[in-house]
């Protein structure tokens, strides 16, 4: 395994004329590419909804928690939801999200549990740690307990957000989260247009994306 | 040469495209082009010349600088917790997988859409081990129950028919669904989803890799790709030494540029950034990550300075989209699993001129392709070296080409070098093919010109150059 190591590496500076310690010149630089200006946090987060509805996501202002509770109730009866998993933040305890979906009468299961029976859940309940609204895009982290199979298994996934989430663009996000040891950008629900080019949503991951925006007073 | 594989004949396999293979081709290609020209509107030409330039400029320094980064990404992976193999050729990646898949008593294997591994044949080494290998992305699981290979690189299956499709659902899987996309997707989810959650290895390619923090970037739609990551207890990311890119500010440029060109999306709806398996954390997700950088003929590549910049690419499958031969005959005439113009350059180089040296002239030169890389590859530069390489030899290979093309070619180099030997040339060819001229047109040719005129008639030589500028200079002055 060594000396394929060696070999390639061999190769490599033999083919670029480069010994083991040749300089290395500087990155070229991506400043030439202005980075984007963000507008207003209304216009920004205006524009990240608009972006996420065109990719057929579904998006509601929340005024607070008892905004939050009635929308939980109508989302739970809209997609028919019996069981649900959700990220176990402290900003989630908080909310008491767990709390409001019991007292629907929603079975929660553990995101550490068996993933068959994750996967049998219809709802996915995630936060939001850095949102795009150029692209309508959300950017998970994930850690022990916010664990990446929430936004991935269950058949509806539900993610809330702050107006802290938002950046202007990549450079910014990429910066925050480039030491994470996994993150995902999801940009609207599972999408494939596999056959004969008719756009299909729900392959394999979510059908259907909610992004929730909560404004607490 | 790694792989002693039959040699491509594009022109006998273009002959044998099913007449609906245009059809299909040129309904998805202009698709994928509508939207991608929707975008760089958007973004503004200016802007898009600018991420051009720059996507270039880094992948350039990247591949100019891979020893660099490639020991980098490995002491960063390292560094995560994850495991790093070096595999020379594809025959050395395949004994790698295998024998991670002994170790884990893998006996299912999920696969997401990957390049690499269809370079590599992964999934026939694995097979004769006894090991199943199911492809998840819907495209290529549809190619994968018929038994063939990707027709495209992004949409693998784009050629046939829903009713093809439903048929072949009834045959394979014994599911009796109508042929409608939502329900036969509906069929795909409900069986892969077990198939998930029952495999023991998962497989990926990788996008980019990114040496500053040992990062793997998948790109997909689907969530396939997550699902190979995320669900089975141990992942293997194949990915070609080509890929590695110094930092996540590249990454800024790089995924931009690759969504826009590849389906005429802003983003694709998942993209993953995986530095190391979550073991630690005690989160979910993989136990352990193997990542295999595959060599198989890059580092070759990369010695001739007018061919490296095949290694720029980043499959974004643009250049198959444009271009006019790949449009008419589709992907399965060029012989390997990248097509089109990406796919001549980089198969007649890894595979080598013998068994590849037709690739590079299945093109017409016509330059679409280097105007829509989005990485700016000057790909019909490199398919004039490579048919140079392969008719007259270079420091890397011997020519391949007929004894009598490229006697042809030199006595043809010869006659355009030598004044006196053109001029007898052009003034022997008008009195030769007085015999065979029919109202200014050649309809037969001797053997081997016949080829030729086998299917259209070549036009009568009606003057030679220097007659003709001396005649075309008098008639200027004439009308002064």
């Amino acid at each position: 395994m060594d000396s394929a190591r060696e070999e390639i590496l061999g190769k490599v500076r033999a083919s670029l004329g480069r010994g083991p310690g040749s300089p290395v010149a500087p990155v070229p630089p991506t400043t030439r590419v202005s980075p984007r200006a963000p507008a207003s946090t209304d216009a920004e987060i205006a524009l990240l909804f608009s972006e996420i509805e065109k990719l057929n996501g579904i998006t509601r202002r929340l005024a607070g928690r008892d905004d939050l509770k009635t929308a939980l109730a109508e989302l739970v009866k809209a997609e028919a939801v019996k069981k649900a998993t959700l990220w176990a933040t402290p900003e989630f305890q908080a909310l008491d999200v767990a709390g409001a979906l019991k007292a629907l009468g929603v079975e929660l299961i553990s995101p550490q549990a068996d993933q068959r029976l994750v996967a049998e859940c219809e709802l996915g309940v995630t936060g939001v740690d850095v949102a795009l609204p150029e692209t309508g895009t959300l950017l998970l982290r994930s850690s022990p307990e916010k664990p990446r199979v929430v936004s991935l298994l269950p058949r509806v996934h539900l993610a809330i957000l702050r107006r802290a989430a938002l950046r202007a663009d990549l450079h910014q996000a990429f910066s925050e989260v480039k030491q994470n040891g996994y993150c995902v950008l999801v940009t609207g629900p599972s999408r494939t247009a596999d056959i004969e080019l008719t756009l299909t949503l729900g392959v394999h991951g979510p059908k259907a994306l909610y992004a929730w925006l909560l404004d607490e007073a | 040469m790694s792989q002693a594989a039959a040699p491509i004949d594009f022109r006998t396999n273009a002959q044998h495209v099913p007449p609906k293979m245009p059809a299909a081709v040129q309904k998805a290609t202009a698709k994928f082009l509508g939207s991608r020209a929707a975008l760089v509107e958007a973004l503004g030409n200016d802007l898009w010349q600018t991420l051009r330039q720059a996507g270039h400029d880094l992948r350039l320094h990247a591949i100019t600088h891979l020893d660099h980064y490639l020991e980098q990404a490995e002491r960063a992976v390292t560094k995560v917790g994850g495991h790093v193999h070096w595999a020379r050729d594809a025959g050395e990646a395949n004994r790698i997988v295998l024998e991670i898949a002994r170790q884990h008593d893998v006996k299912k294997v999920v696969k997401s859409k990957s390049m690499a591994t269809e370079e590599i044949g992964l999934n026939h080494a694995m097979e004769a081990a006894g090991i199943q290998v199911i492809e998840t992305d819907l495209g290529e699981y549809i190619v994968q129950l018929l038994g063939v290979g990707p027709a495209h690189i992004v949409v693998p299956a784009f050629h046939l028919s829903k009713e093809e499709i439903a048929d072949l659902f009834r045959k394979k899987l014994g599911v009796d669904a109508p042929a409608e996309a939502e329900k036969l997707t509906q069929v795909a989810r409900t069986k892969l989803r077990e198939e998930f959650l029952a495999a023991d290895l998962g497989i990926s390619g990788g996008n980019f890799l990114v040496a500053e923090t040992g990062t793997i970037v998948t790109v997909t739609n689907e969530g396939n790709g997550r699902m190979c990551t995320t669900i089975p207890p141990v992942h293997v990311a194949i990915v070609g030494i080509d890929k590695v890119v110094p930092d996540w500010e590249s990454l800024t440029v790089l995924l931009k540029v690759l969504a826009r060109s590849a389906t005429g999306q802003k983003i694709t709806c998942y993209t993953q950034f995986i530095s190391g398996p979550p073991g630690a954390e005690a989160e979910t997700g993989p136990k352990e990550l193997h990542l295999v950088l595959l060599d198989n003929g890059r580092s070759r590549i990369l010695k001739s300075p007018e061919c490296r910049e095949t290694l720029l690419c980043i499959r974004c499958g643009a250049c198959l989209n444009i271009c006019p031969v790949f449009n008419s005959v589709g992907g399965y005439t060029y012989g390997y699993p990248i097509s089109g113009p990406t796919g001549m350059m980089f198969a007649s180089q890894i595979l080598g001129a013998k068994a590849a040296g037709g690739l590079p002239f299945a093109s017409t030169l016509c330059g679409a392709c280097n105007d829509i890389c989005p990485v700016q590859i000057p790909i019909t530069d490199i398919l004039l070296h490579l048919r140079h390489r392969v008719v007259e030899g270079d420091e890397q290979e011997k020519a391949v080409a007929p004894y009598a093309l490229r006697m042809g070619a030199q006595a043809g180099s010869l006659a355009l070098r030598t004044p006196w030997l053109y001029r007898l040339g052009s003034t022997m060819l008008k009195w030769l093919q007085t015999p065979l001229k029919r109202d200014g047109w050649l309809p037969r040719l001797p053997p081997p010109l016949n080829r030729w005129t086998m299917a259209r008639p070549f036009p009568a030589f009606a003057s030679d150059f220097r007659t003709w500028w001396r005649t075309r200079s008098r008639e200027a002055k004439g009308r002064q």
